[in-house]
């Protein structure tokens, strides 16, 4: 059985240019004009090549600073990489504390904008809009602008919008992390239930029980490279060994 | 290039939904979150009129035959490319939001925030053709030469989407160009013919018209909407060629720097 892909990646790395600005008054800079600040390389990504199929969901395991972050930023078409090419087959999702909102416009605003961005039609969207207003709890405030949100509220409005409209490829960046008890419970729940199913999903967390229980396949990384890629509790073992 | 990323907007299901949607959002946005709402679309080209005849039709008496229209049609077009230019040069700075986290294309930002700017211009040109034939005296109806202005509309969308790309792709490097930029367009304002004579105009700045693309779209904007004739052809072509060369370097751009802009801005 030949499994479709998801995304492929072939020889990818990333390098930050970073400058140090060391010039901070107007005086420093005059005399400074022609004597740029200076820039620091820093490789976050080493090259690597991998493939995810579709309706797998991958864990992603490594320290603080290892290049996860950037590492799902380059899958999900945000960043560009360096070297080598990456294919990715259908819409993406990157969440981590939210996913893109403008806190100008009201939660009903952010749904349609958010949800169309994700790929579905304005009448999909309003067949799903109570059901994502009613997860996130915030019926009373859906005229509301989310810069007058509690940060709670954001997230979870978030959370709701991946959950009921969801990318074909989902990106999660600690995401179980979002809202009270209740709410998290709730989160899991739908979780197991239909995100599992059929989505593409790379999960990034700290929680060895979340990974554990939900990854086929976990890749773990250490200092920009990808040390290992396959069997989840090999995987597991070797960050579990790195952390001491 | 340009009609195969088209046809596959179109295609494509939600594309031009979603163009629309966010189009609607920023107009709203724009207008609605003011006291006076979309009425500052219509008070800031009247008062820009009343600024310039005073000027130059009192004071320095150029003696323009219906000089209050003539003003009017120049300046919506002068202020929809400076919206749509000046107005997003930080644009994928503020809608970052839409790009940050998925895969969507750029591009759509940029077509929706004019489309947007495009309701604007529409309402404000409604607003011209009621004033030439209510209020203005001693001039003739709008005649259907009136309709070339949807091929000029759709060369000054172009040029300022051209430009659009140009300048906001810039300052994903050089934030620099904001300046540079405010700098330009006061040149150019006053190097278009917007409250000049237009013989005056072509002869003491000759090839002007055909320079600064700005010049040739409100000159044959003219033609068509007051003097109701066909608009000067050779102009109008070399006006859209303009735009499409702008365009494909915006474009260039676009996938050059712009694709940088999660990680530098």
């Amino acid at each position: 059985m030949t499994k479709a892909l998801a995304i492929q990646a072939k020889g990818i790395s990333k390098t930050f240019n970073i400058s140090e600005d060391s010039h901070n008054t107007v005086k420093h800079r005059l005399f400074n004009l022609f004597n740029p600040p200076r820039r620091k390389k820093v490789e976050a990504l080493k090259t690597m090549d991998f493939e995810i199929y579709k309706g797998e969901c991958i864990g992603l395991l490594g320290r603080n600073g290892c290049g996860k972050s950037t590492l799902i930023r380059v899958l999900a078409g945000v960043f560009p990489t360096d070297t080598g090419k990456i294919d990715i087959y259908g819409s993406t999702l990157l969440m981590n504390l939210g996913v893109g909102m403008s806190h100008q416009l009201t939660a009903r605003e952010n749904i349609y904008v958010s949800a169309s961005v994700l790929g579905l039609k304005i009448k999909e969207i309003d067949a799903i809009f109570d059901q994502i207003v009613d997860f996130a709890e915030l019926r009373e405030f859906i005229d509301t602008k989310i810069k007058y949100f509690s940060s709670g509220m954001v997230a979870r409005l978030g959370f709701s919008i991946a959950v009921n409209a969801g990318a074909d490829i989902m990106f999660l960046d600690e995401i179980f992390a979002v809202g009270d008890m209740k709410f998290q419970e709730k989160a899991i729940r739908v979780f197991e239930s239909s995100w599992i199913e059929g989505k593409t999903v790379i999960l990034v967390s700290h929680s060895m029980d979340v990974v554990q229980k939900y990854c086929s396949r976990t890749a773990f990384m250490k200092n920009g490279s990808l040390v290992y890629f396959g069997d989840t509790d090999k995987a597991i073992q070797m960050y579990i060994d790195d952390n001491h | 290039m340009i009609i195969a990323i088209l046809t596959d907007w179109f295609r494509r299901s939600n594309k031009s939904e979603r163009l629309w949607l966010l189009a609607k959002i920023e107009f709203k946005l724009r207008y609605y979150e003011n006291k006076l709402g979309l009425l500052w679309a219509l008070i800031k080209p009247l008062m820009d009129i009343a600024i310039y005849y005073i000027v130059f039709q009192v004071i320095m008496r150029q003696n323009v035959p219906a000089f209050a229209s003539y003003l009017f049609i120049g300046l919506i077009i002068w202020n929809f490319f400076i919206e749509s230019t000046g107005g997003t040069i930080q644009i994928l700075n503020t809608k970052k939001y839409l790009y940050e986290y998925s895969n969507m294309n750029k591009l759509e930002i940029y077509v929706s925030t004019l489309l947007s700017n495009s309701i604007g211009f529409f309402f404000n040109f409604v607003m011209f053709l009621l004033f030439y034939n209510l209020l203005e005296k001693d001039t003739n109806y709008s005649s259907l030469h009136t309709l070339w202005i949807l091929p000029l509309f759709i060369n000054l969308y172009i040029l300022s989407l051209a430009i659009s790309l140009i300048l906001s792709n810039i300052y994903v490097i050089a934030k620099d160009i904001t300046q540079l930029w405010t700098v330009f367009t006061s040149f150019l304002f006053f190097l278009s013919p917007i409250f000049y004579k237009l013989d005056t105009f072509k002869e003491r700045l000759p090839t002007f018209d055909y320079l600064n693309p700005l010049a040739g779209i409100i000159i044959n904007a003219r033609k068509a909407t007051m003097e109701g004739a066909n608009p000067d052809i050779k102009l109008f072509a070399w006006d859209f060629t303009y735009a499409i060369v702008l365009l494909l370097l915006g474009i260039f751009l676009l996938n050059k720097l712009g694709s940088k802009a999660a990680e530098k801005l």
